[in-house]
């Protein structure tokens, strides 16, 4: 589904991500991992677009786009979501995510402007989805509320829910369970299941590493910009590469 | 309450001539109308989250456009009004994309520069806009016959304010339209993170050029009526402070509501023309009313009856605190 080949990015001369090669199949959920600063988020900007790599190549369902835009990267199928600002604050849950609905039902512009009755049925058919979206992520409860007033754990959720909205083929989730407690841990990685059950391909950057083993059935290991590790769960969790990794080139403790 | 409130002003406006005596009122009653449109056109383009300065030069050029048209092509004033508001709208949507690459602060810098430059421009091709000097004798618009009753040849001032009336009505009403939209939706989605907008598949780039353009349409066709109803143009006619008010009229108001705009623009042009003295001293009176606004009343004029509304309440409860 997606392939890339020599993936580089470098600032001035640091290497944040060097010469990485990795494959995400249809239907997989696969994790990315590796200590702070060693170029998960920056491989996810150059994935989507935000950055435009400095060497390599990124294909996606056949199609070359590495450097395009996030909105025509989005428009073919991956959507992120962001460590950072993920929702649009001042609007309520609700126009959160009809907002991303965006033109994926083909309004025109001007349509909208002059209010034609097509353009009012494909709003009320955005707005039909956008409430079941809601509450597939269990956020319906919570439809009116501004969306900056929410607790930290839904605004992770809205997060979610809006990037849900872009009608994802791939979804890249940036840290999906950071700041949560254990109970919002456990909802959102059933609701991550429940997206993936639903067909769409998730790849996943987290640092909660018993929610990754657990959740995803395949791992890279990423570390100071190369990929040092790529396994099954167990197969990480045994890498000697991986161990020194995380604790250093002392910790043969494991 | 505010489409009964819009309903009433509107019917006011319609039969104020009948109540105004002389041409001056009049006048002043036109700048209102113009400087409203200018505000609330103004606010669609800070609705991207960019902050034009370039209004005065949009509208020189839509005021040169027009003019020139009809001087030199021999165009109608009815035809050379609407292109001159193309005109002006290709022109901002052309330097719109390498503008907006600009974010914040610098986007407001260089919509500065361009309004210089148009300045300059009209200041130094002397063959087309006859330099420094401006343009004298500009023809009024054509006689226009109404259902075959009403004639209009635009003698009067009295013709050019429901002339000024008939366009705000329909610029506003553009302008509403188009920020209840899906645009002007997605507009303010930009706004607050264009970076999340751009990753759900918005092309937020397109976007801020499309306010701009389209924000810098109402400009050029003001500045076609304005220049055809004063008869003259010159090129430092709409200059820097002219679009610093503009700001003013939009801040003060409240950018935040649709009407704020609006309001803010009426209440001062009108305030420093009602009582003369304050006129001579405008920019102080202006330069005061901002700051008071900035810090008592954030959300601006329109914000005004809420706070008042909350203030009273909440001396009412004070006797059972005590």
């Amino acid at each position: 589904m997606l392939e890339i080949e020599g993936l580089s990015k470098f600032f001035g001369g640091l290497e944040a991500v060097s010469s990485v090669d990795m494959r995400v199949n249809a239907g997989e959920k696969l994790g990315l991992i590796g200590p702070n600063g060693a170029g998960k988020t920056t491989f996810f900007n150059l994935v989507s677009g935000t950055l435009k790599p400095t060497r390599g190549k990124v294909t996606f369902e056949g199609r070359d786009i590495t450097g395009k835009s996030p909105h025509y990267i989005a428009d073919k199928g991956i959507v992120r979501t962001f460590q950072g600002i993920n929702i649009f604050p001042d609007f309520t849950v609700l126009e959160n995510v009809v907002l991303s609905c965006h033109l994926k039902p083909g309004i025109g512009l001007v349509e909208t402007v002059l209010r034609t009755r097509g353009s009012r049925r494909k709003e009320r058919a955005i707005l039909e989805r956008s409430r079941a979206i809601l509450e597939l992520v269990g956020l319906d409860k919570l439809a009116d509320a501004v969306a900056q007033s929410l607790a930290h754990g839904h605004k992770r959720i809205l997060g979610i829910a809006v990037a849900l909205a872009a009608e994802p083929k791939l979804l890249l989730l940036d840290e999906p369970l950071g700041g949560m407690n254990a109970g919002e841990v456990s909802e959102t990685m059933a609701l991550i299941d429940r997206l993936w059950h639903g067909g769409i391909t998730i790849l996943l950057i987290e640092h909660n590493m018993r929610a990754t083993m657990n959740l995803c059935q395949r791992i890279v290991v990423l570390n100071f910009g190369r990929k040092i590790a790529e396994g099954t769960p167990d197969e990480i969790k045994a890498n000697p590469d991986v161990i020194r990794a995380y604790l250093g080139a002392g910790g043969h403790a494991a | 309450m505010i489409p009964s409130l819009a309903g009433i002003t509107t019917v006011c406006l319609f039969l104020l001539p009948l109540l105004l005596s002389g041409p001056y009122y009049i006048h002043v009653f036109i700048l209102t109308m113009l400087n409203i449109v200018l505000a609330a056109s103004l606010r669609l383009i800070n609705l991207s989250g960019q902050m034009s300065l370039a209004h005065g030069g949009m509208m020189t050029i839509g005021a040169y456009t027009s003019a020139l048209l009809v001087m030199k092509a021999g165009l109608s004033f009815w035809v050379a009004m609407p292109i001159s508001g193309f005109v002006t709208a290709l022109i901002a949507y052309i330097i719109g994309y390498p503008f907006v690459r600009l974010k914040g602060i610098y986007f407001s810098i260089v919509t500065i520069f361009f309004s210089e430059v148009v300045v300059l421009t009209a200041q130094q091709w002397q063959s087309l806009t006859q330099g420094a000097a401006g343009i004298f004798g500009i023809p009024r618009p054509n006689p226009v016959s109404l259902f075959g009753i009403l004639h209009v040849n635009f003698s009067s001032k009295v013709d050019f304010y429901y002339l000024a009336l008939v366009l705000m009505l329909i610029c506003l009403i553009i302008l509403y339209a188009v920020e209840k939209s899906r645009i002007g939706m997605i507009l303010r989605g930009v706004q607050q993170a264009d970076s999340l907008a751009e990753s759900v598949g918005i092309d937020t780039t397109g976007f801020k050029v499309l306010a701009f353009a389209v924000g810098s349409f109402f400009p050029g066709v003001l500045g076609a009526f304005y220049s055809h109803y004063i008869s003259a143009i010159n090129p430092d006619a709409f200059a820097f402070l002219f679009t610093i008010y503009i700001l003013i009229y939009m801040t003060v108001g409240g950018e935040n509501r649709f009407f704020g705009p609006i309001l803010g623009a009426a209440v001062l042009t009108i305030l420093p023309e009602v009582s003369r003295p304050l006129k001579a001293f405008e920019p102080f009176v202006f330069a005061a009313v901002l700051i008071a606004v900035i810090f008592f009343v954030p959300e601006g004029m329109v914000g005004l009856p809420k706070m008042l509304n909350r203030a009273l309440r909440s001396s009412e409860k004070e006797p059972t605190h005590a």
